[in-house]
């Protein structure tokens, strides 16, 4: 959110929060899963981008 | 001769002619047919020494250039071959230590964020400080493993990239995992080698001492640990619970409503319980209810029951002494049987309905902290949490049933802010008449099973109906029904002992990978080449697992305290400290594993088995090639060799990194940077969930030791159940063996959302990295219980 929009927000007394947190992304590699993309290594994030939904 | 003479690394020791001597031995000693007297070799070293002054050289490698030289010079043409092949082998080891240092440097200064090395593996933070020390463990083993253990040709094929030992840092020290029967562990107790823990009583304890087993076994393993039955055992611990909870609320109702003091309620109730011919169980209210009302209750009252104390004391004393406990109540022996009857046979409805509740409850409680503790307690100093699979869904009693019901519901509810728990990997047992249909009596929990699954990944879904599978079950027997472990590992047929081809206290030995897409580009085209090129491999591998399984056969139960110690192993509870495991070790599995079939068939065909049917028959062929010569070794060594579909996190990378390096940008087998998982359908090729599993469920019959099938969806179709169960019923009617259901699972920790979030959050509307306001979040939560509290 815009700066001028939090200051808005903070004169009614709103506190704000959520600056510079991310969103959790969980995904399984090989068969357990992983709380974040952070932590794969670079093979299996390629794999992940890779990756297309098969249609049912 | 030079007084000093030069190191490599450019420091100055003094010069000393006994070293050359040494060496002009050693190397002399190393060949036939060139016998060399104490005369000859002081000989050759003088002269080394007189050229040494002549020329005025004192650097290490210019003595040894002048030792090489008069060696020739001197007709000792084997000796200085011996001793340039020493030279060489030194000069490899020594450019290793500098490359192992390298890998320390970088273990020490990089973060993960751009050290793929520290992210080999995603569930051990490489960041941490035992994740760095584990790392630096495992790479100054691997190192070890290479130089000083592995045969010379094995060691290259690894490292050229030919072959993939998995856990080869382990090489010398342990399995990879094992399948724990928790049941015969818990009765007793056990001990985890830093305590003895008595046999559990309650569910709670039941979860507790799961984890902790769990954990104690991890660490004596370089794999996963699993339960195999997790159901049965916790259905145990259910039924301690249970008859606990009815005792106390029996007592309780018994107390009040009869007004008994302590002493009365204590021997009238154990007096009424013990009388009957069954103990509180769950699924036995009923019967439980109308064996208590056919008591004879007059019988059942011994007349020398004595009266209770306050009658004979003074009713002074008790004014003084007045305790809430102490207040006169008519005295049991006076109550007539009839009422004693009706007294009880009331006390037992509400015994019956409350320790119901009550015992559901603390099962939701165990089972919620069964996840929590397993994806928060430490093992291997701290790098990791254990990696830990429960099997389960089969145990059809109430207690059971229970246990499977709230371990789903608790994996629903997720962790802490609603988290997605990573651990432990569940997997859904489906089996026909036990819960595949409607009137079977766990359908109801398969049903919640793809609920839950389609929220939250887990659990998985194994099928004990697919041929390969249902060959070993016997109805009502656990031990014959097929579990998996972590990512895909399968063990239950038995070459070494035909009779216990069952799945508790096994595992897999250890397990190594071909590189198979490499023999599909070494073929160039030709299968017959190819074939050839692949047995020899396969060769080898079984060489090198031999190799390793010599090494682990020595080790004694002493090494696994735990493992061994405590008998989780199969047949191991027969051996004392002090005995080989080599004859028990036989009950576990040697694997051949594999990776990249997609590419295999595009390198060999032009096209992989998702885009032809010619491909699908070469690539059945291929897989059911090596699973062949599994099973003949198996025959020849009476040695549980089988093929598993290789999960291959570190080496998806590595193996393509080393083709395309030494075969170029080849389209469609080196042009990404990963080779496919196993037998999978390419990830990247667009192709209908049925197909997938069709094309991928016959592998699964081959691929003995292991395997798995995923589909992707995207967020609709699973939140469908029709469709979720649709592609779950579809997977067991092909005869997959064990498989899932990919969706991306993202969660707003900030409004605590759970789903798929492109780009903006659909709950509280933020991007990444935004903020929002604690009072809209606020307002969402009137809407949403699940948003965070941020007051
Ligand atoms: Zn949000």
């Amino acid at each position: 959110m815009p700066a001028q929009n939090s200051a808005a927000v903070q004169e009614r007394g709103g506190r704000m929060v959520g600056k510079s947190v991310g969103f959790e992304r969980t995904r399984r590699i090989t068969g357990y899963l992983v709380g974040t993309l952070e932590r794969f290594n670079n093979a299996k994030r390629a794999e992940e981008k890779d990756r297309v939904k098969h249609g049912a | 001769m030079p007084a000093t003479i030069i190191k490599r690394d450019g420091t100055p020791v003094a010069f000393d002619a006994t070293k050359i001597l040494n060496a002009i031995t050693k190397a002399n000693k190393a060949v036939e047919g060139e016998p060399m007297t104490p005369t000859d070799l002081l000989f050759v070293t003088e002269k080394v020494c007189a050229k040494l002054d002549a020329r005025a050289l004192s650097h290490v490698e210019e003595i040894q250039d002048v030792v090489e030289e008069t060696l020739i010079q001197y007709d000792y043409a084997k000796t200085a071959k011996a001793y340039i092949l020493y030279r060489a082998e030194h000069a490899k080891l020594r450019n290793a230590e500098s490359w192992l240092m390298d890998v320390y440097k970088k273990l020490t200064y990089a973060p993960a964020a751009s050290e793929d090395l520290k992210r080999e593996n995603a569930n051990i933070d490489g960041d941490t400080a035992m994740g760095t020390m584990l790392k630096y463990g495992s790479e100054g083993a691997k190192f070890f493993i290479d130089n000083y253990v592995l045969p010379k040709d094995i060691s290259a094929a690894h490292q050229n990239g030919d072959i993939h030992i998995h856990d080869k840092d382990f090489y010398m020290l342990t399995e990879t995992c094992c399948q724990i029967d928790l049941i015969p562990l818990f009765k007793n107790g056990f001990s985890t080698g830093h305590g003895h823990l008595r046999e559990p009583n309650s569910i709670e304890s039941y979860s507790a001492l799961a984890c902790i087993a769990i954990q104690a076994n991890q660490n004596e393993m370089h794999g996963g640990q699993s339960s195999p039955n997790f159901d049965y055992a916790m259905a145990q611990g259910v039924a301690k619970t249970y008859a606990k909870e009815y005792k106390k609320a029996f007592a309780a109702y018994m107390q009040i409503r009869g007004e008994l003091t302590d002493g009365e309620t204590a021997s009238l109730t154990k007096a009424i319980l013990d009388a009957l011919p069954m103990r509180p169980r769950m699924a036995e209210a009923k019967a439980f209810g109308c064996a208590l009302a056919a008591l004879d209750y007059a019988r059942l009252i011994p007349e020398e029951t004595p009266p209770c104390g306050r009658a004979a004391q003074g009713q002074a004393d008790q004014d003084a002494n007045w305790e809430p406990d102490d207040f006169p109540k008519p005295r049991r022996a006076q109550m007539p049987p009839a009422a004693i009857r009706e007294l009880a046979i009331a006390a037992h409805a509400y015994a019956a309905s409350h320790a119901q509740k009550s015992t559901n409850r603390r099962t939701y409680q165990a089972m919620e902290a069964f996840i929590h503790n397993l994806n928060t307690m430490n093992s291997r100093a701290g790098a990791q949490v254990p990696f830990s699979s429960v099997n389960y869904g089969t145990d059809t009693s109430a207690e059971g049933r229970m246990a499977i019901r709230n371990l789903l519901l608790a994996t629903e509810a997720g962790l802490g802010n609603g988290e997605t728990s990573i651990f432990p990997v569940q997997i859904f047992k489906v089996k026909s008449g036990v819960n595949y249909n409607p009137e079977d009596p766990n359908y109801d929990l398969f049903k919640l099973a793809m609920r839950v699954s389609a929220k939250r990944l887990f659990p998985n879904f194994s099928f004990i109906d697919a041929p390969f599978n249902l060959a070993y079950y016997h109805p009502g027997d656990y031990n014959t029904e097929v579990a998996y472990m972590g990512c895909r590992t399968r063990v239950l047929g038995n070459v070494y002992d035909p009779a216990r081809q069952v799945t508790c206290g096994r595992g897999n030995l250890s397990f190594t990978s071909l590189n198979l897409p490499r023999l599909g580009i070494e073929a160039k085209g030709d299968i017959a080449r190819f074939y050839e090129l692949l047995d020899a491999m396969i060769d080898l591998v079984f060489r090198q697992l031999l190799h390793r399984f010599k090494i682990q056969c020595a080790k004694k139960v002493r090494n696994y305290p735990f493992l061994m110690g405590e008998g989780i192993w199969l047949d191991s509870g027969a051996l004392d400290r002090d005995d080989r495991i080599e004859n028990v070790l036989r009950h576990g599995t040697l694997t051949i594993g594999f990776i990249g079939l997609a590419e295999t068939l595009k390198a060999l065909s032009g096209r992989h088995h998702g885009e032809s049917e010619e491909a699908q028959k070469l690539g059945l062929e291929i897989i059911g090639h090596i699973r062949r010569r599994a099973d003949q070794k198996s025959e020849e060594t009476g040695l549980n060799f089988s093929v598993i579909a290789t999960p291959a996190e570190g080496l998806s990378g590595r193996f393509v990194a080393v083709d395309r390096r030494r075969y170029g940008v080849l389209p469609g087998v080196t042009d990404r940077d990963y080779y496919t998982n196993s037998f999978h359908v390419p990830v990247y090729y667009p192709i209908k969930a049925f197909r997938k599993i069709q094309i991928e469920a016959p592998y699964h019959a081959l691929t003995n030791a292991g395997h798995i099938t995923y589909v992707e969806l995207d967020g609709d179709v699973c939140g469908n159940p029709e469709a979720f169960e649709t592609i779950i019923r579809y997977m067991h009617d092909q005869g997959v063996g064990y498989g899932s259901v990919n969706h991306p699972l993202d969660r707003d920790p900030i409004c605590g959302y759970v789903g798929v979030i492109h780009d903006v959050c659909p709950r509280c509307g933020r991007r990444e990295g935004e903020a929002v306001s604690v009072e809209k979040l606020k307002e969402l939560k009137k809407i949403y219980p699940d948003v965070p509290d941020w007051e």
